[in-house]
């Protein structure tokens, strides 16, 4: 009975890795997609942070959402699955420094993680749990990118390499 | 039987070494696939992200003739209310549509009024309009491109009491705001009456005013609403007490 197990995790796994797939695309293609409809918003969603020098605030807003939407879309299809979570994981280590640093500088602000202008009611920021979703999320990446093949994946899929390796 | 053996052995290490050969184009193949994939897929991404930063640069990019109501200051950002004089400046960062700006209002705005009356605060009304949404019919722009008119066609006390009047009268949050008709008779009531301000009113003429002001707040630094500097210092405690103390101390400090 000692030798079901390691079969048991050989099938899990995959479907662990396509579940990792869909929550991380589909939080990614969301996040940008929402940052789209108001552009003004998100360049203040940008400039709130205190971080940037004013002129790469615009394009930091504006390429920011398109580059989510792809890394999002890769992941969800399940195409360059590996460099997809890699750079989600990348962008997740931006976003986290991003927010923790203003938590530690005391700013009022809002993320902007899905849309909106930065802007929040006096004194209803939300750092513990925009650091706690990033840093799930950054764990998920990372596992991800460790163990990318997966199951209902368009490029590179599980079923293939399992059956060339048959041969 | 040797010979047929030797034979067979030879004809397998054959089909092992095409086998091989096999394995090793089909890999190759795959490896160019992926390598022209990967380029492909990197130049999509590159023009995807530059179309995505000019579409947007071109959305929010407002002319260079831009309406600017009347007598405003700051590059005509600013509406300012009290004498000159006043040695006290209290800068006010507020959205109609802001909840909290409302609560300020009802507590605050009977104290700041009788201290610009005194001659001891200046008024300075930055406008943001960041709560538009679907449901109100962008009733955050609607109601400050109004208070611009108003301000345009009656000065900055008929601004004033308009700003007061829909302060009193905020629609909920999540509502659907008030109407442009509400709107026009808010405007004739704080003073500012007659078709000019109803068209401005109706036609948002100040729309890209309200969308440079708005800009303006988030670069001086306003991420929170309301957010009141009382002399250049912002102010915590929004309360009556904390207000009066903070105008005191920038008054004799």
């Amino acid at each position: 009975m000692e030798w079901e197990r390691p079969t048991g995790v050989r099938t899990i796994v995959p479907w662990l890795a396509t579940a990792a797939r869909l929550l991380l695309g589909g939080v990614f293609v969301v996040a940008g997609a929402l940052k789209l409809p108001d552009p003004a918003a998100a360049v203040r969603a940008v400039r709130a942070y205190r971080l940037l020098p004013e002129s790469l605030v615009a394009p930091v807003a504006f390429g920011l959402p398109m580059l989510e939407i792809a890394v999002g879309l890769a992941l969800l299809a399940g195409v360059f699955v590996r460099t997809a979570a890699l750079a989600s994981a990348v962008l997740l280590v931006v976003f986290l420094v991003g927010v923790g640093s203003a938590w530690a500088r005391g700013l009022q602000i809002d993320c902007g993680c899905f849309g909106g202008g930065g802007t929040v009611a006096a004194t209803d920021t939300a750092y513990p749990t925009e650091v706690l979703r990033d840093a799930a999320m950054l764990v998920v990446a990372l596992a991800l990118a460790r163990r990318p093949r997966s199951r209902l994946a368009l490029g590179g899929s599980f079923h293939e390499e399992e059956l060339s390796r048959a041969r | 039987m040797p010979v047929e053996t030797k034979r067979a052995a030879a004809r397998r290490r054959i089909e092992e070494k095409r086998a091989a050969e096999a394995a090793a184009r089909a890999r190759a193949r795959k490896r160019q696939r992926t390598v022209v994939g990967g380029v492909v897929a990197t130049v999509l991404l590159v023009v995807a992200v530059l179309v995505g930063i000019a579409v947007q640069t071109s959305r929010t990019t407002t002319s260079a003739t831009v309406a600017v109501p009347a007598s405003t200051v700051d590059g005509g950002n600013v509406v300012v209310v009290g004498q000159s004089t006043a040695p006290v400046t209290v800068d006010l960062y507020e959205d109609f549509q802001c909840p909290n700006c409302r609560n300020f209002e009802a507590t605050d705005a009977a104290t700041l009024a009788s201290m610009v009356s005194a001659g001891t605060v200046q008024l300075h009304y930055h406008g943001m309009a960041f709560l538009d949404t679907s449901a109100n019919d962008r009733y955050s722009t609607r109601a400050l491109n109004a208070a611009a008119a108003v301000e345009n066609a009656a000065g900055p006390d008929a601004f004033q009491r308009f700003h007061d009047l829909l302060y009193a009268h905020q629609p909920a949050e999540g509502g659907s705001g008030l109407t442009d008709q509400q709107l026009v008779a808010y405007a004739a009531q704080a003073g500012a009456d007659g078709n000019a301000v109803a068209q401005a009113i109706t036609k948002l003429t100040y729309g890209d005013w309200v969308q440079r002001v708005t800009d303006q707040a988030s670069k001086d630094g306003v991420t929170a609403t309301p957010t009141v500097l009382v002399g250049g210092q912002r102010l915590e405690d929004l309360s009556v007490a904390g207000l009066t103390a903070a105008v005191q101390s920038a008054q004799h400090g």
